[in-house]
């Protein structure tokens, strides 16, 4: 499961269980969440128990783990259980069993065997396109939407894009849709990023699509469209053949809409408007899996260390940073000079190469609008030029040090919202729960002498609490 | 019966801790829920941004900076 899917992973498990069942209709929303959804140990899970006829006795799932595997284990049964894919029974004989969700499983079979109706893949068109287009049409025209609409936001805030000439090519629409995000804010009639903009253009593509695409689904009610209707066209989405046309006649009214409100993004290709067929591109094709989408393409800000570590890393670096902070940049390209210039003093500029400084004040700037320097190191690293790629590590560790001291300096707190749980009535009942809250990975801090613990999510705690009290009271 | 109270935990080192108790008291006790132990505080979750700026601008009060050489 790569970083940009647990994104999704974590709006889906808020859904309540009729969304999740009416969107576990369509075989290729069940697939693509079973593919890149579900943690590895989940997946042995489901495929062990797909083609069972009955219920799984619990005393029979604890025979296949090993002790240590214990918190793994209760990881990928929370994760099942939130998505409404496994459902625990409690028989009369007090045997806890499990089942998976009968919707789940049909669908599921279906994928794999390719048994029902094929439409819920996408149907492609019969008839030959006279004007079709070919994939490094489709990439171009992507990387071009994607990349404008983050020179959107990176470029009005530091003032290298007049905002009329960069505000023409990104619709009203997907303003808006910045807007709703919070990733952009205007005041006085000026777009400024915000902090949640920052780690948005800094991450990698694959999940700047899907914090995008989630905004969209809770903002998709207001304009009247359905959430489920809008989850299962994504999915159906990641599903289809990169380079091939796809009929429009099969497609609900909000998925027409939609198709018009992805195009604005680039995730889709139509020649016009009212075009009876639509193609996909990159960005739609790898939004459920986790190879990265436009990664080819050197220009577009990607900033995970899955990016640095994977085969892409070549000659794309071009950043040089000597021991006296001072940064040569060779790029021409006004997107990533902006991002540079939100935490570099830029001085001097020429035909291939920018050149500036690291300052306290550049950083603190930067951590000021909400930028981490582990974000500024590792964009740093990402971007090394080959020269620096000789060294190890690629940054002078002076330099990366300065920073993170940097930054320490203007943030003297950590601070982590969700819940403090108190007031346990036994030593016992304390231990139960924070062990649980650790295990599922919620756990933030904890003090045995006060007997609180801190946990970041509520939800599994709560069904965990009121699963325990129903014990509880039966026993009693 | 076991209670679950929403707010944003803040971890900090002690000195900072004071200034923050401090901020508290001088304002009505209206930003900190708990105060939980030597370097973790329970800070309401409305009142965390507000929070922090008081604590920026009480440092800059406290501590002059040595005024940093930008020379070229």
């Amino acid at each position: 499961m790569s970083a940009s899917s647990s994104q999704a992973l974590e709006y889906l498990e808020l859904l309540p269980r009729n969304t999740h069942t009416k969107l576990y209709e369509q075989p290729s929303t069940v697939l693509a969440i079973f593919r890149c959804m579900l943690p590895h140990l989940a997946k042995s899970i489901v495929m062990a128990m797909l083609y069972m006829t009955g219920p799984f006795a619990a005393a029979d799932m604890d025979a296949w783990f090993r002790p240590e595997g214990r918190d793994a284990k209760a990881k990928a049964l929370s994760v099942l259980g939130q998505l409404h894919i496994i459902l625990e029974k409690q028989d009369s004989a007090r045997q806890i069993s499990f089942e998976l969700y009968k919707g789940f499983a049909n669908s599921l079979r279906q994928a794999l065997t390719g048994s029902g109706s094929s439409r819920s893949f996408g149907v492609p068109s019969n008839k030959p396109d006279p004007n079709k287009v070919d994939v490094a049409f489709l990439d171009e025209y992507a990387r071009k939407k994607w990349e404008n609409m983050l020179f959107y936001m990176v470029g009005s805030t530091v003032g290298l894009a007049t905002s009329s000439a960069v505000a023409q090519d990104v619709g009203e629409g997907t303003k808006q849709l910045l807007r709703a995000g919070n990733f952009v804010k205007t005041t006085h009639g000026r777009v400024s990023i915000t902090r949640e903009g920052f780690a948005f253009v800094l991450q990698e593509t694959n999940a700047q699509v899907w914090s995008l695409l989630i905004v969209y689904l809770k903002y998709a009610p207001e304009l009247g469209m359905s959430e489920t209707d809008v989850l299962s066209f994504l999915f159906m989405l990641g599903s289809l053949e990169l380079g091939q046309d796809y009929t429009t006649s099969t497609l609900s009214a909000t998925q027409l809409q939609m198709l018009e409100d992805l195009s604005a993004f680039g995730i889709v290709y139509r020649q016009s408007k009212s075009s009876p067929t639509f193609y996909p591109t990159r960005l739609a094709v790898t939004l459920t899996s986790d190879s990265g989408a436009l990664q080819s393409d050197a220009t577009l800000s990607a900033l995970s260390p899955t990016v640095a570590s994977g085969s892409t890393r070549g000659n794309k670096g071009f950043i040089i940073v000597e021991t006296n902070y001072r940064l040569y940049a060779y790029t021409s390209s006004l997107l990533q000079i902006s991002i540079l210039s939100l935490f570099t003093k830029l001085t001097t500029r020429f035909p291939n190469l920018v050149s500036g400084k690291l300052t306290k004040e550049s950083i603190t700037r930067a951590v000021r609008l909400g930028i981490s320097s582990h974000q500024i190191i590792s964009y740093l690293t990402t971007y090394a030029h080959a020269q620096m790629q000789k060294n190890s590590p690629f940054i002078p560790p002076t330099v990366m040090d300065q920073i993170r001291l940097w930054e320490f300096e203007g943030e003297r707190v950590e601070t982590t919202a969700g819940y403090l749980i108190k007031d346990f009535a036994s030593e016992k009942e304390y231990e139960e729960l924070w062990d649980y809250a650790n295990s599922t990975g919620v756990l933030v801090w904890k003090n045995d002498a006060k007997r609180v613990a801190f946990v970041d999510r509520i939800e599994m705690i709560s069904m965990f609490l009121q699963k325990r009290n129903k014990r509880n009271e039966e026993k009693g | 019966m076991v209670k679950a109270v929403k707010g944003v935990l803040v971890k900090c080192d002690a000195s900072i801790k004071a200034m923050l108790v401090d901020i508290d008291e001088k304002n009505g006790h209206e930003f900190i829920i708990d105060e939980l132990d030597e370097e973790h505080i329970l800070v309401k979750e409305t009142k965390v941004a507000e929070l922090k700026q008081r604590l920026q601008n009480m440092m800059k009060e406290r501590l002059k900076e040595p005024e940093s050489s930008d020379s070229e």
